[in-house]
């Protein structure tokens, strides 16, 4: 059996790639991708974790709610996304920057 | 599976039993599901029945919600702990109601959300769902419905950012919102995961939950929590998570900038006090302190206030400036969540009705004057107060609330705060206490410096332009004139709220 803390160093990797992915992409959709990566990070806790819960449930649906909700997150931010490009003709983040003191 | 059979009845009858008393929820699910039929197939003009049904059915659930406070008086712990109902949670859901009703009167005083071709359908089915997250947020007692509830009301409010996208701007907000919001959740997300991986249960109402931490080493308890205390300091937008929501209530059209300074953040703060529960409540009982939330919270509340209003004052944008000071608010009011042992809890809702009402008001003054002037920078708001005669005086009114200076509720609120904090001091005799209250009292003389500028400009400058003699009130000038009032009856009969 692979122990616990294998699933734990592989979603802590996970979570980092993706945070660094958010710090240092200039690409809105890398970015949402380094947000895939946190999230499927702390999904697959939530499912190492739930084998040792007594009920063996509460990890694992929270694992299935989160996955929905991330698609639905992705789904607005690709949208909005979309509608950027369209009046900046970039997804660059860093020079989408009209809006300052 | 067959061993959950014998539990099964059991479960079933427990959700069955439930269900009488989540009756405003359901009033907004379906309030939900006819305004988007009704809005396919007969919307109106200006989507006329869309909003009237949206709006009865608020309506209806803020009264169920009401039903409720008279009826219950003990906490309810509902659906095998996901939610829990109790005074503070109905205070609360009564509060967002309050807010989405002016919300609606707002979107349909608001000229450039009307004129939008795609029609205001859409968002007005948002309203019901975004209240029906605000009241699970308000509610939720395990860290699912905390999940669950914060990524409602956050998908809802990037949709509702960028609605209107007419310009860059605009986009550009929503663009900004969606991926710093996302980021948040995501890394709250791990933080939760690492909670119930510690604890190994995800309700926030469990006595065990400190024990079983109490075996786990301090820096992964303070990893843990800290990460989860991200995703919500962005709904609170404290320091250091602030600095998305002055571009956010910029870009946004301003009914939904009012909104969302007002009613997220409160549930924030409902939030919080319920995550702050096992820690408080468990810990202090059985003396183990696994994290040092005052001290942290505390910090957090200092910066917050001293960043807040420092910020504001270099603005110029009459909505930057707004959201600089509602980050300030969120400063203060963690002071109560550092005192809430004591009457922290009954100030704080206090606080938050009375932040409500001004920071509504100011946000549709605000609005008012940029649709019949032009004008969103305060510097050109010179000699407004012999143009718009009444919204103007309101707006001093509101401002003299937002500074927290008598006769208004704004100080009757500020004083519960700082009572509850200084009968804190008293108690512990903490220095990080004293040092809030003292932050707390110099702040807000700071603001006084940048709410002043508008009556500095619209009194005692003259204008550079010609305006007409005076205009007319409007709808939305007497919905200005009712909260204004409502703020000084406040701070003269305080008594009235409890």
């Amino acid at each position: 059996m692979i122990p616990l803390s294998h699933y734990m160093l592989i979603s802590a990797a996970l979570f980092s790639i993706g945070i660094y992915a958010v710090l240092s992409k200039r690409n809105a959709i890398m970015i949402l991708i380094g947000i895939e990566f946190m999230l499927n990070a702390a999904i697959l806790n939530f499912v190492a974790f739930s084998k040792h819960d007594k009920f063996a449930a509460s990890g694992q649906v929270f694992a299935l709610f989160a996955i929905v909700l991330a698609a639905a997150a992705v789904a607005v931010s690709l949208a909005i996304i979309l509608n950027v490009y369209k009046y900046y003709k970039t997804i660059d983040p860093t020079k989408i920057d009209k809006l300052r003191d | 599976m067959n061993e959950y059979l014998p539990y099964l009845s059991e479960l079933l009858s427990e959700a069955l039993s439930g269900i009488s008393f989540i009756l405003p929820e359901i009033a907004l699910v379906l309030t939900f599901l006819l305004v988007i039929v009704v809005d396919l197939f007969i919307p109106g003009k200006n989507s006329v029945n869309t909003s009237a049904i949206a709006l009865t059915g608020i309506i209806i659930s803020a009264y169920l919600n009401y039903q409720q406070s008279l009826s219950i008086e003990k906490g309810l712990s509902l659906f095998s702990g996901s939610i829990v109902l109790d005074r503070v949670a109905i205070g609360f859901k009564l509060i967002f109601a309050f807010v989405t009703v002016l919300f609606v009167v707002f979107i349909k005083g608001n000229t450039a959300l009307k004129r939008h071709n795609k029609g205001l359908g859409d968002l007005y089915m948002l309203l019901p769902a975004v209240l029906l997250g605000l009241n699970l947020m308000a509610m939720a007692s395990n860290l699912l419905m905390v999940y669950i509830s914060i990524e409602m009301v956050s998908i809802a409010s990037y949709l509702m950012v960028g609605y209107v996208s007419g310009e860059g701007k605009q986009t550009e907000a929503s663009m900004k919102y969606a991926l710093f919001g996302s980021a948040c959740s995501a890394i709250m997300l791990y933080g939760m995961s690492l909670l119930y991986g510690f604890t190994g249960t995800i309700s926030l109402s469990d006595g065990n939950i400190i024990a079983q931490l109490s075996h786990i080493a301090e820096p992964a308890i303070a990893l843990a929590i800290l990460l989860t205390l991200v995703g919500i300091g962005f709904k609170l937008s404290f320091v250091p998570l602030h600095f998305w929501s002055p571009d956010v209530y910029q870009g946004a059209p301003t009914p939904v900038t009012a909104f969302l300074s007002t009613a997220p953040k409160i549930a924030g703060f409902a939030i919080l006090i319920r995550f702050l529960i096992p820690f408080y409540g468990y810990g202090a009982a059985t003396g183990i302190q696994v994290f040092d939330f005052e001290t942290t919270i505390t910090v957090i509340a200092i910066a917050t206030m001293i960043l807040g209003n420092f910020a504001a004052i270099w603005q110029n944008n009459i909505k930057r400036m707004l959201a600089y000071s509602s980050i300030a608010h969120t400063g203060f009011a963690l002071m109560a969540i550092v005192a809430i042992y004591q009457n922290g809890i009954r100030s704080l809702l206090f606080y938050f009705t009375v932040y409500a009402i001004m920071n509504m008001a100011a946000f549709m003054i605000a609005d008012q004057v940029e649709q019949r002037t032009g004008e969103d920078d305060v510097r050109k708001y010179k000699g407004l107060g012999k143009f718009m005669k009444v919204e103007i005086l309101c707006f001093v009114v509101i401002l003299v609330s937002l500074t927290g200076l008598p006769p208004t509720g704004g100080f009757i609120a500020k004083l519960f705060i700082f009572t509850s904090a200084f009968e804190k001091y008293q108690a512990s005799g903490s220095v990080w206490v004293l040092s809030l209250l003292v932050t707390g009292a110099i702040t807000t003389v700071v603001s006084l410096f940048y709410y002043f500028k508008i009556p500095l400009n619209a009194y005692l400058r003259e204008p550079d332009r010609e305006y007409p003699v005076s205009s007319g009130l409007n709808f939305i000038s007497y919905v200005i004139l009712a909260l204004t009032i409502l703020i000084i009856v406040l701070g003269l009969f305080p008594s009235i709220l409890a």
